[in-house]
């Protein structure tokens, strides 16, 4: 495939991821930090609602045949080294590497410096990636929980998707979403709504 | 019905549309949903302009290199914020240039203290997301609908730094 139809490609896709993760306040600081602190779980109902999808689409294109799986190799010094960084970055820059830039398309001005420490950061790993990738990093096999199992892929694909419907029903009904959004839809219950003062409300009278 | 002009829609509705992009993702570019490897074009093709001594490492060679996968995904993050742009102004939404539960969560209000600390975390966020070959859409969102044992481990551990951190150095939002 030719670079201009693989940049015209993403653009479009882009544009649909941004525009969902505007629609769905993901992006915003307060939903990450908010379900960082585990008191707002907007973030996690996309994020399981998009594997879950993720899962069907990839079970029926797998299962009969029109793509193959890409899963990534089970590297697990790496995997948990790697995991507790991106995860104490996502919690200070309220954002992960993706919704950054929602946050830069509606104005965040704080992301575009979350932008370029990424860049470095990205930079910063290549410099040490010869060195990381005989030492930390090491090689290992492309695991799939359904091989390890003995069913087929489509089966095991199908069963998390069940499973996650089942776990967002009961976080659902122990806590709607819209609970979650804040006046502002921005996950903020504190301030005061629009584009007046930051002060906070007074208490209770 | 969603409406394109609404400020908020369900999780849900936004969960599946995220979920949809797999469907051209594999289909056209044959890779899965991610965003963290365009830093690493990114970063890699200006370092390597300034440093050519860069791009002998293969690891940027491979992620420089002028094909449709490494071009689409920087497309791809681009796209998102165009995306959210828009959607933004159809929804006649204003932001603050700095969220306001930032002032809270950090004690402070100094956008200058909120810049550094973006700065630092950005960092980190891409060093760990390259280290673990994935962030929240590689590992996340495509790594566990693939059933990957690697990825659900590197978002278990994504999640245990995030409420640590979030819980030991920010400030209750």
């Amino acid at each position: 495939m030719s670079v201009t139809l693989g940049i015209v490609t993403g653009l479009l896709m882009g544009a649909v991821f941004g525009f969902a993760l505007e629609k769905s306040r993901v992006f915003e600081p307060g939903m990450i930090v908010g379900q960082m602190q585990l008191r707002n779980f907007i973030m996690l109902k996309v994020f399981l609602t998009a594997i879950a999808t993720g899962a069907v689409v990839l079970a029926v294109l797998n299962g009969f045949g029109f793509v193959k799986l890409g899963p990534k190799a089970a590297l697990y010094a790496a995997d948990v080294v790697g995991g507790l960084l991106l995860g104490a970055g996502i919690a200070l820059a309220g954002a992960c590497p993706g919704t950054t830039l929602a946050q830069i398309g509606v104005g965040y001005r704080d992301a575009i410096f979350t932008l370029l420490g990424g860049i470095a950061g990205a930079v910063a790993f290549t410099y040490a990636q010869p060195w990381l990738a005989g030492s930390l990093i090491g090689t290992g096999q492309k695991l799939i929980f359904s091989d390890l199992i003995g069913i087929p892929y489509w089966q095991g694909a199908i069963g998390l998707a069940i499973a996650i419907v089942v776990v967002l029903a009961l976080m659902e009904w122990a806590r709607s979403w819209r609970a979650d959004l804040g006046a502002d839809v921005d996950g903020d219950h504190e301030s005061e709504p629009g584009m007046g003062t930051h002060d906070r409300m007074a208490p209770a009278e | 019905m969603p409406s394109l002009a609404d400020k908020a829609w369900s999780p849900y509705v936004a969960g599946v549309v995220i979920g949809l992009l797999q469907i051209p993702a594999f289909l056209i570019i044959d890779t899965a949903l991610g965003t963290s490897s365009a830093y690493v074009t990114v970063g890699a093709a200006i370092t390597g302009w300034l440093d050519p001594s860069l791009l002998k490492i293969d690891y940027a060679a491979k992620h420089v290199a002028a094909n449709a996968k490494n071009w689409w995904q920087v497309a791809l993050v681009a796209g998102i914020a165009i995306g959210a742009f828009v959607s933004m102004k159809l929804s006649g939404a204003r932001r603050h240039p700095i969220s306001p539960i930032w002032s809270r969560a950090l004690g402070s209000s100094s956008p200058g203290l909120r810049y550094a600390t973006a700065f630092v975390a950005g960092f980190v966020m891409l060093l760990g997301a390259r280290i673990a070959d994935g962030c929240t859409s590689g590992h996340g969102l495509s790594g566990m609908a693939q059933l990957s044992v690697g990825s659900t481990v590197a978002v278990a551990a994504m999640f245990v730094g995030g409420i640590a951190t979030a819980t030991l150095l920010l400030r209750r939002v």
